[in-house]
């Protein structure tokens, strides 16, 4: 028993190891974090723009026809926060692995006493951190350029979809570090994920915009569930199975079996590499 | 001895052709490095179906009448999303090709190598271009071909002129790209996120994939001031063959200048900020740090 509590606390100490260890690498850019916020701003303008080229002035009933609000700068807005924040999570979890692989210290990382989901939980926190500090500060100041009350809503509810669906954001972003390990291919492979997630979880348009297909392939994407919890219970957009605490059942699930799964999947992976060609090879 | 003497004899005779073989020896590197990764080539693709299918629907979701009340305007606003993705994708490529690409020689310590080694710094650079050139020009004739199939006809027009002005623009792109890769040595790590940023400020003020003319005033002001935007702003209205209120930034004549300009001075200005920066680096050791 004595053991067991000594365990858990050496893996504790050594995920907030690794994550003090990215916060203090992070301080070495503050540019980037400044920029951070900008990028979900810039997300937004682009169809907020586009809207304008559409002939015929009622753009705002048009979008509501479509998307159940008039209100697209805000739907937009949360859209693009979301997205950002998701797109974090893939660099930040599956480019951390690629780039220590890159770097050359890997191989290090592996011979350290230590489990290395142990140490990915620690960079994830520290992401999840990061993004929401990020992804907040970038939806309040696009509301103010916009023009938008960014306190409409059910903000208690819209915080807590976010946090219960970050996890399961995580989990996906950890599964794709798996196939970032094996194939050794990231740029382009993070770059198309992050149009399939834009594309998917529509960031610029409801679900109902895409073929029946891939409309159900969708409604498998964590963020799906969480961008669209996020936008009904500020926006009132309409939750997919009709009331808040399903659609919050459903994003918890997947927040557990998700990370679950996606760690059965990551240890098989390594367990594979390490046992062919090694880790450290790129 | 006497093999070393003619060797260098004949290396003073012919620099230019040393040159070349120099620079088509780092062409090969890097497409001998693509091919090794054909996942990432495959991905490359996919990615521009999927944001030309993104903004595509995007547009979509402020209509009415689905895609049959888009063109009601008098423009067809999908050729100024395929004309507009063209030098987008450029400039996404340029600045990841050249740019991203020094930096990621830097995480893998074969930055000091390349530096180290007695080829000319320009070759490496221009060399990555090349790659970018033949690549994103596949990509763009698929994003044409994969707009007439989901849309409808798109107009096609003054071909010549067009191809050159895209001519220049690009010039003038690789140009960026030479600055962004001596940014990518002062800035390091924020490079990534700098590109991005460029990626979308690009989308605001060049307007790739909207009139200009829907922009609020102070945007269409700084697009003004950017060569790159005049540059699309010229492409598309040309293949379009200047329908009413196209060009919107200037009239065509002086569009073409400007282009034309930005093609020619980019570049060796591009160039002379590398060298800077690089020389920056050497002098205080910092090439090999990130």
């Amino acid at each position: 028993m004595q053991l067991q509590a000594n365990d858990i606390r050496a893996d504790l100490s050594a995920a907030a190891a690794e994550m003090r260890l990215r916060f203090s690498n992070m301080t070495r850019y503050p540019g980037q974090l400044a920029l951070e916020i900008f990028l979900p701003i810039l997300f937004a303008a682009m169809p907020i723009f586009l809207s304008q080229t559409v002939p015929g002035s009622d753009v705002a009933t048009n979008f509501s026809e479509n998307a159940g609000t008039t209100n697209y700068v805000a739907y937009l807005l949360i859209g693009s926060t979301a997205y950002i924040m998701v797109t974090r999570a893939f660099w930040d979890v599956a480019f951390w692995l690629r780039y220590e692989q890159m770097v050359g210290t890997l191989e290090a990382i592996y011979l350290t006493p230590t489990n290395s989901v142990v140490l990915a939980s620690g960079v994830s926190f520290y992401s999840a951190v990061r993004s929401l500090t990020a992804g907040l500060i970038a939806y309040l100041l696009g509301c103010l350029i916009f023009g938008v009350n960014p306190l409409q809503g059910q903000i208690g509810l819209a915080l807590v979809f976010l946090l219960v669906g970050l996890p399961a954001v995580y989990g996906i972003a950890f599964l794709f570090g798996a196939l970032v390990i094996k194939i050794k291919e990231m740029t382009a492979l993070i770059n198309m994920m992050q149009w399939g997630f834009a594309f998917l979880m529509g960031v610029y348009y409801p679900l109902s915009m895409l073929p029946d297909f891939f409309s159900f392939l969708a409604l498998v994407l964590p963020a799906t569930w969480l961008v669209n919890g996020v936008r009904s219970a500020i926006l009132g957009v309409g939750f997919f199975l009709g009331a808040w605490y399903y659609d919050l059942a459903v994003l918890t699930a997947l927040s557990i079996i998700v990370p679950i799964f996606s760690i059965r999947v990551f240890k098989r992976t390594e367990r594979n590499i390490r046992r062919r060609q090694g880790i450290g090879q790129f | 001895m006497e093999n070393v003497q003619k060797t260098t004899q004949i290396n003073e005779q012919r620099p230019l052709r040393d040159w070349f073989d120099m620079f088509w020896a780092m062409v090969r590197k890097e497409f001998t490095i693509k091919t090794r990764y054909p996942i990432e080539l495959f991905a490359g693709f996919a990615q521009l179906f999927i944001m030309i299918a993104v903004f595509t629907l995007a547009t979509l979701t402020f209509t009415s009448g689905g895609s049959d009340s888009i063109g009601e305007g008098g423009i067809n606003i999908y050729s100024i999303v395929v004309y507009g993705f063209i030098p987008f994708i450029f400039l996404t490529e340029t600045l990841w090709g050249i740019g991203v690409n020094i930096r990621q020689e830097q995480l893998q310590g074969t930055l000091e190598s390349v530096f180290l080694s007695p080829a000319s710094q320009a070759a490496s650079l221009i060399s990555r271009v090349i790659l970018t050139l033949i690549w994103t020009s596949l990509m763009s004739l698929m994003a044409i071909i994969l707009m007439v199939l989901m849309t409808r006809s798109i107009p096609f027009f003054n071909l010549p002129l067009a191809l050159y002005i895209l001519a220049m623009t690009l010039l003038g792109t690789f140009g960026i790209g030479f600055a962004f890769a001596a940014i990518t040595l002062r800035i390091k790590q924020t490079a990534q996120t700098l590109a991005n940023v460029f990626q979308f400020s690009f989308m605001v003020f060049c307007a790739p994939f909207i009139p200009f003319g829907v922009l609020p005033e102070w945007v269409k002001l700084v697009s003004r001031v950017i060569p790159l935007a005049y540059g699309v702003d010229a492409f598309r209205s040309t293949l379009m063959n200047y329908p009413a209120g196209f060009p919107e930034l200037a009239p065509i004549n002086v569009e073409i200048w400007i282009v034309t300009l930005f093609g020619l001075l980019a570049p060796p200005l591009g160039l002379w900020l590398y060298y800077r920066e690089e020389a920056r680096a050497r002098r205080r050791g910092s090439l090999g740090i990130y």
